[in-house]
């Protein structure tokens, strides 16, 4: 914050000034890259060796699952509703309203399906842990866990990276079958279309390569959420604030993350095409 | 600022018996904040040792050092005859078991009701069964007279509640050394004196080798063997209770009135 207001003074001395401040920023930019690779080795390194929190990893992914099931449940319907009764006109025009149910599906389970879920997630779940660790920093019970022999590295951050990459997918194949029940809804608004139909229709226009890539994309996007929410949190500042700043940056970054994670996936699947 | 009192037999003694902790030239700043500048402590084992200091003056960050959350810029720091900046993360892990540290703010785990806060440390005891780990649950809270409130959750626990959920969970191990950090803050002075026993009732039984932090004079009356007062990174004064409190050393006695 204050390097941008020192450049808003300075802005009319010379060039040399600003390059320094895209150094910093640029600096700060890899450094903090470098830092969250780091945590991320670190979570691999931990995760290989025993003890393993069986339990609280189950715990951890019974909490995060649940809490999001509802949010998860009426976003899905809703975004396979407005997405059928938006596209209906526009294929109406071309005389391919019987398309509506192959290309609605198509598009939900492709890409909306699991990047508005995982966005979802990242609001509900990245903040949530963001906010909790770093409370726990602050409240000193993270070194307290320390102090009492228990790696507080594994016993968090592990299960809750993990746990977050292994909801996920299922909470992302969940929202798929309710945005596609959503879907049929819409579809039978203004038409008449059986549910067996639709439902054999949708299955038929769907090959290998549109489930395939899509469920294995959401393990990463889980995986980002978790490790950003979780670096976030265990890096707070001390002090109350501190709690809200992890939060925020959580879901900020972790949202951030999908989208490019997704771009990524987009060019290696068209490899395989 | 050493007192002139006579503490020489006392000393001797302390030579004379194995040490569980012994601080060498411990030395702690942060960033050009010198907290902690040449501190040389010994702990002898079974002793209570109190530590007396104004706010600020580094008593906490002395014992964080001793257990390594905080790391000590120079100085050496021997807990079992350990050196603590040298050891391996396992072998640090080993000796924090044997060491219990209550924490100025309690660090009560939110998310955990008493009961399962209490048996957070014992977890990776596989060999305890259930009855045996409820019973030591129950006397542990019995201890510090918590027994009614074992199935709350540390939210719905009172400042003072939290205080004693605190020590209770530090003393369920039964660890050879003992850090306190405030043990009756905010507690009414008739708590305070039973928690004073409580500590004094675990030095004899276990014969535990403890630091109390303290700003609680009677506390530090009835628990100390022997009382150290920090002051600006510095051991200020040391010697006994009855020594200290006739101190010739005016800022000395104060702490005492
Ligand atoms: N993590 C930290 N980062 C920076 N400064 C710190 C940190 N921890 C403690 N300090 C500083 O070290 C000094 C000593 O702190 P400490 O907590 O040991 O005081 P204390 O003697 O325990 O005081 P009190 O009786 O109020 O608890 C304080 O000035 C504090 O600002
Ligand atoms: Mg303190």
């Amino acid at each position: 914050m204050s390097v941008i207001i020192q450049i808003k003074d300075k802005e009319t001395e010379s060039s040399i000034k600003k390059e320094t401040f895209f150094n910093t920023t640029l600096k700060n930019f890899f450094l903090e890259i470098s830092l969250i690779t780091r945590f991320a080795a670190h979570f691999f390194i931990e995760l290989l060796k025993p003890p393993y929190e069986f339990g609280e990893l189950l715990k951890q992914s019974y909490l995060i699952g649940c809490k999001s099931l509802p949010l998860v449940g009426i976003t899905g319907f809703i975004m396979g509703l407005v997405l059928t009764i938006q596209s209906r006109p526009t294929l109406v025009q071309f005389g391919a309203e019987s398309w509506l149910p192959a290309m609605v599906g198509v598009s939900i389970i492709r890409e909306i399906g699991p990047v508005i879920t995982a966005l979802i997630f990242a609001g509900k779940v990245g903040s949530g842990i963001g906010a909790e660790l770093a409370s726990m920093k602050v409240t000193e019970q993270i070194d307290a866990m320390e102090v009492s022999g228990t790696n507080p590295f594994k016993y968090i951050v592990v299960t809750r990276i993990l746990s977050t990459s292994l909801m996920l997918p299922i909470l992302v194949v969940f929202a798929d079958v309710i945005a596609l029940y959503g879907s049929y809804v819409g579809v039978n608004l203004k038409g008449d279309v059986s549910f067996h139909l639709f439902f054999s229709q949708v299955i038929e226009s769907l090959d290998f390569m549109d489930v395939f890539p899509a469920l294995i994309k959401t393990f990463f996007f889980g995986f980002a959420i978790g490790l950003i929410g979780c670096y976030n949190g265990y890096n707070s500042n001390k002090g109350t604030e501190g709690v809200g700043i992890s939060a925020n940056a959580a879901v900020v970054y972790a949202s951030l993350l999908v989208f490019i994670i997704d771009m990524m996936a987009v060019q290696v699947t068209s490899l395989f095409m | 600022m050493e007192t002139k009192t006579d503490h020489t037999i006392l000393k001797t003694e302390i030579e004379k018996m194995n040490s569980a902790v012994e601080l060498k030239h411990l030395k702690k700043s942060f960033k050009d904040k010198h907290v902690l500048i040449d501190i040389n402590l010994k702990l002898a084992k079974g002793e209570n040792l109190v530590v007396l200091g104004k706010s600020g003056s580094g008593k906490s960050v002395l014992i964080k050092c001793l257990v390594g959350l905080i790391d000590a810029d120079d100085g050496e720091l021997i807990v079992f005859d350990k050196n603590i900046s040298e050891t391996s993360s396992d072998e640090l892990n080993t000796i924090r078991k044997k060491i219990g540290f209550l924490f100025q703010s309690g660090a009560l785990y939110d998310s955990m009701s008493v009961r399962e806060n209490l048996e957070f440390p014992l977890r990776d005891q596989k060999k305890i069964f259930k009855a045996e780990l409820n019973k030591l649950v129950e006397e542990a809270l019995a201890d510090v007279g918590l027994s009614e409130a074992i199935d709350k959750m540390p939210s719905e626990l009172s400042g003072g509640m939290r205080k004693r959920l605190g020590l209770a969970r530090t003393m369920i191990l039964k660890p050879e050394i003992m850090l306190y950090d405030e043990p009756t803050t905010g507690l009414d002075p008739i708590t305070s004196k039973e928690i004073s026993k409580l500590i004094l009732e675990v030095q004899k039984k276990y014969n535990t080798s403890s630091i109390i932090i303290t700003h609680d004079i009677e506390c530090a009356k009835i628990t100390a063997n022997r009382i150290i007062i920090l002051k600006d990174g510095l051991l200020a004064a040391e010697g006994t209770f009855k020594n200290l409190e006739k101190s010739e050393d005016k800022w000395v006695r104060s702490f005492f009135e």
